[in-house]
């Protein structure tokens, strides 16, 4: 599983299976999988031992977590009807987890266990499935005839409804695209520092006595900052996510 | 005159590079003033009213976030570019 054929050599390019538009790219899927064990190990051994009344250790870290995106679904719905927490809840923690395989790595040649957002597929795939949902419950919503009336009424009047559609196409075509590219840039971002600062240091400094060591201080800090970065792009996916689903399941105001 | 295939490589790879150079450099340049103007608003309004800190942190990062992406954005086609266009 983990053979020199198996492990990406280079940014870009990853090892597949199958030729063409069908091939799969199998790191990412080996480290995806890998990642939804690791949650699910994760939420079997909390639930085994709940204490309903006094949580504490990661009980009250995973409590945490769901009460406050609990809290930011309620306050950008309102009072409407809350479905989408479970699906909110599992993409921020997916990605979250995904980002931190980042950490692992140091740069090399060959990276056993990349992080697998940052192949282009995974996030391309999350962010068409959150937007195929979006626009399902803007159906389900409005009527088949109210979803394509919607693209004609705003935001201008009309009788402006080329103007109307123009912008509204762009707009939706730019949704998904940009909720897969930044996730994507940001973890590509980080990999290639990674890459690029254990480079400068081997190429430059590394004649010098001991001088490779300066890898350890440098990495360590961009690795710091990569955390940081990941966590803050899971949050951004997950509130997008909520934002989207408020837009397609707002009530129509009257025209 | 650009027939030869090894010139032809070398125009594509300094095009590809000067590329590169010009999308990270304009990204670079958005990416920061749009974290400044966030931050700046943040210490106004932390300045205003310090019990709102929390939210407002919150917020700063969440602009931070989305800024940061269109630069991220800018830094996936240079090394698109730089490694896919440019051989």
């Amino acid at each position: 599983m983990l053979s020199a054929s198996q492990v990406s050599s280079e940014p870009l390019v990853h090892p597949i299976i199958g030729k063409g538009l069908l091939a799969i790219n199998v790191d990412t899927v080996r480290n995806s999988v890998i990642v939804a064990v690791l949650l699910v190990i994760i939420g079997v051994v909390v639930r085994r031992q709940m204490r309903p009344g006094k949580p504490d250790g990661l009980q009250n870290l995973l409590e945490y977590f769901v009460s406050a995106i609990r809290g930011l679904v309620r306050q950008t719905l309102g009072d409407r009807p809350i479905r989408i927490l479970p699906i909110v809840i599992t993409m921020f923690a997916f990605i979250f987890t995904c980002n931190l395989f980042e950490v692992i790595g140091i740069g090399s040649h060959f990276e056993v266990l990349p992080a697998p957002t940052s192949d282009i597929n995974l996030p391309l795939a999350m962010a068409l499935y959150v937007i195929v949902l979006v626009h399902a419950a803007a159906i389900k919503n409005r009527g088949i005839g109210g979803y394509f009336k919607h693209y004609l009424n705003r935001p201008f009047p009309f009788w402006l409804f080329p103007v109307n559609l123009f912008m509204n196409v762009v707009d939706e075509i730019a949704k998904p695209l940009t909720l897969a590219l930044r996730l994507f840039g940001n973890l590509l971002a980080g990999g290639l520092m990674l890459s690029l600062l254990a480079a400068l240091v081997i190429w430059k400094i590394g004649p010098a006595p001991l001088g490779a060591l300066l890898t350890v201080p440098l990495t360590v800090v961009w690795k710091l900052f990569d955390m940081a970065i990941g966590a803050i792009q899971a949050f951004i996916f997950a509130l997008l996510t909520i934002l989207y689903f408020d837009t397609a399941m707002a009530p129509d105001e009257a025209h | 005159m650009a027939a030869d295939p090894q010139m032809v490589s070398a125009i594509k790879t300094a095009g590809g590079l000067i590329g590169a150079g010009l999308a990270l450099g304009g990204g670079a340049v958005g990416a920061s003033i749009g974290d400044g103007l966030a931050g700046s608003q943040t210490i106004a309004g932390v300045a205003r009213q310090p019990e709102a800190q929390g939210r407002l942190t919150t917020i700063m990062f969440l602009t931070v976030g989305l800024c940061e992406a269109a630069y991220f954005i800018n830094l996936v086609f240079a090394a698109l570019f730089v490694f896919s266009l440019g051989k």
